[in-house]
C-alpha cells in the first residue's frame, strides 16, 4: 500500500537507544521512545508514578486547571477504585443502540460535508462530530454540544491562545449542582451518586473526572479525524479498498490510530532516584512515555512509516497501555470505524485545497501532529 | 462441528456448539465475560487474552513473536496464553477448553 507522508522525528534517536534525555518546562525529562520500554514502564507504577497532579500531561497544567484529574493522576490500588466508578459509562460505546446513534450522527455530518462546495474539516466537521458524539458518552442532551463546540480544538491550549479551562470548570461545577438537586441518567448525576471507599466523592474529585472527560477526548479525537480525512484524500485507493472490503474497517481503524498517534506522550514521576536505561532521573523528576515514537518502532512494526490498512497484529499503543489505558478508546474507535464506513459509502474522492499542519516544536524535536485547518472538497459518490 | 468451552474469570463454564471463525468472535457473539475485544480482533489491545488448556496447546499452536510481546506484560499470562483473535477455529479444535484471563 501507499507511502504515508509521516516523518517519524524519533527514528534516529530510537536506533541509538530507547530513551532520549530532553527537557520540558525547564526541567529534565527522560523520554522513552522504544515500544517495549514504553509498554513496560507504563505498567510499572511503583517506579513510574501517576501520583503527580498537573504533571501527567506534558507540558504541565497548573496554569489551566485547578483540580487533579481522575482516574488519570492516581496510582493503583486507589486508581482501580476510582476507575471502576466511571468504567461502565465508557463501555456503553460497545452497545448496539450506541453504535446505531453514532451511525446516524456520522451519516448526517458526512452527507452534509459531501453536499457542500468545500468544508474546513477541523472547525466545520471534526469539532461538531467530537462534541455531539460526546453527548452519547456522557448521556447528555445533544443540544448541549452547542456549548462544547465553542471551546475549540483544545480546551486548555486552543490556537486562539485563550484557555477555556476555567470556563469549563465553572460549567461542570454548575452541572454537578444541578445533578445533586435533580439527578438524571447522565455522567454528572452518576458521579454525584457514586460511592468511593464508603463515602460520596468530593466536589473536587467530581470536577477531576469531568475535567478529563472533556479535555482528554477532545483534541485527540479532533486531531485523529483530520488525520484520517487527510490520509484518505492523499490515498484515493484507500476509499476503494474500504468499499471493496468493508471488513477492512477494523484493521484500518487501528492502523490509522497508530499513524495519527494523537497523544504524543504522557509523563510519569519517579518517586526516588532512578536509572532509566542509562539516563539518571532524580527523585521527583519526570519521565515521558512517548506513544507516538513507540508506534513507529521498526523492531516491532514492519515498515512503520507505511500505512498498511490490513496490518495485523498491530500492537500499537496509541491509547496508552496498562492500568491507565484510554477509557475513551471504545468510543474513539467507534467514531473512526463509523467515519471510514460512511465516507466510503458517500464519498467518491476527497481533495485538499489548503492545509496548515500543527507542529509541536520542543527542545530536541519537532513533531507534526494533525492540522490547524484542513480545507477539502468531497466528490459525492452518486454525482 | 466444533464445540468450545470457555472458563470465565468468575469460574463459570460456558459451552458453545457450532463454533466457527476466530475464537474471539465466538466469545463476543456469546457475551463471554472477560473478553472485551476492544480492537475488533486485529491484535492491538490484548483484551481477548485466554489460556489454552495445556493438552490443547499443540493443536492450537503457541503465540508467535509479536503476539508473545503483547502477552508478555499481561497479568496472569502463562506459556499457554494466546490472544483469542489470533486463533482461527477448525474441526480439529472440537472439544477445546480455554480459560478467560480477564483483568
Amino acid at each position: 500500500m501507499s507511502q504515508c507522508p509521516y516523518h517519524d522525528p524519533f527514528k534516529e534517536a530510537r536506533r541509538e537507544k530507547p530513551v532520549m534525555a530532553t527537557e520540558f518546562d525547564g526541567e529534565p525529562v527522560a523520554m522513552l521512545i522504544g515500544l517495549k520500554e514504553v509498554r513496560k514502564a507504563a505498567r510499572d507504577h511503583e517506579t513510574f508514578s501517576s501520583d503527580a497532579p498537573f504533571r501527567v500531561p506534558i507540558p504541565r497544567e497548573e496554569d489551566v486547571r485547578t483540580v487533579r484529574q481522575y482516574p488519570l493522576e492516581v496510582d493503583p490500588p486507589v486508581h482501580t477504585e476510582y476507575r471502576k466508578i466511571v468504567e461502565p459509562f465508557f463501555r456503553r460505546a460497545t452497545k448496539p443502540e450506541y453504535i446505531e446513534k453514532m451511525e446516524t450522527l456520522v451519516d448526517e455530518l458526512v452527507v452534509d460535508a459531501v453536499n457542500r462546495d468545500s468544508i474546513e474539516i477541523v472547525r466545520e466537521f471534526a469539532i461538531p462530530l467530537q462534541s455531539r458524539a460526546l453527548t452519547f458518552l456522557l448521556n447528555m442532551p445533544e443540544s448541549e454540544a452547542d456549548i462544547w463546540i465553542q471551546w475549540g480544538t483544545h480546551v486548555f491550549r486552543d490556537e486562539s491562545g485563550v484557555s477555556k479551562g476555567h470556563e469549563m470548570e465553572a460549567y461542570t461545577n454548575d452541572l454537578f449542582d444541578k445533578a445533586e438537586a435533580n439527578p438524571g441518567d447522565d455522567f454528572f448525576s452518576a458521579l454525584t451518586q457514586a460511592e468511593f471507599q464508603g463515602r460520596k466523592l468530593t466536589r473536587d474529585e467530581m470536577q477531576g473526572y469531568a475535567n478529563i472527560a472533556f479535555a482528554g477526548g477532545r483534541d485527540t479525537v479532533i486531531n485523529t479525524i483530520s488525520m484520517v480525512i487527510a490520509y484518505l484524500a492523499e490515498h484515493p485507493e484507500a476509499l476503494d479498498a474500504l468499499r471493496d472490503n468493508p471488513k477492512l474497517v477494523t484493521s484500518a481503524t487501528e492502523e490509522l490510530f497508530r499513524y495519527a498517534s494523537p497523544v504524543t506522550h504522557l509523563g510519569r514521576m519517579c518517586p526516588v532516584d532512578t536509572d532509566v536505561h542509562g539516563v539518571k532521573v532524580e527523585a521527583g523528576k519526570l519521565i515521558s512515555l512517548n506513544w507516538a515514537a513507540a508506534n513507529f518502532d521498526e523492531t516491532v512494526f514492519d515498515d512503520p512509516e507505511t500505512v498498511k490498512l490490513d496490518r495485523r497484529p498491530n500492537p500499537h499503543i496509541a491509547f496508552g497501555n496498562g492500568a491507565h489505558n484510554c477509557l475513551g478508546a471504545p468510543h474513539a474507535r467507534l467514531i473512526v470505524r463509523t467515519l471510514l464506513k460512511k465516507l466510503s459509502q458517500h464519498a467518491a474522492s476527497i481533495s485538499i485545497t489548503t492545509a496548515h499542519r500543527k507542529v509541536e516544536k520542543e527542545a530536541d524535536y519537532e513533531r507534526r501532529n494533525a492540522f490547524h485547518t484542513l480545507d477539502v472538497t468531497i466528490e459525492p459518490r452518486d454525482a | 462441528m466444533t464445540r468450545v468451552t470457555f472458563i470465565t474469570p468468575d469460574g463459570n463454564q460456558v459451552q458453545v456448539e457450532d463454533a466457527v471463525g476466530s475464537l474471539m468472535n465466538v466469545a463476543t457473539d456469546n457475551d463471554i465475560t472477560g473478553i472485551d475485544a476492544d480492537c475488533g480482533g486485529v491484535g492491538s489491545c490484548g483484551t481477548c487474552h485466554v489460556r489454552v488448556r495445556p493438552e490443547w496447546l499443540e493443536k492450537v499452536g503457541k503465540a508467535d513473536a509479536l503476539e508473545k510481546d503483547l502477552l508478555d506484560l499481561e497479568e496472569n499470562a502463562t506459556e499457554c496464553s494466546r490472544l483469542s483473535c489470533q486463533i482461527e477455529l477448525t474441526d480439529e479444535h472440537d472439544g477445546l477448553v480455554v480459560e478467560v484471563a480477564g483483568r
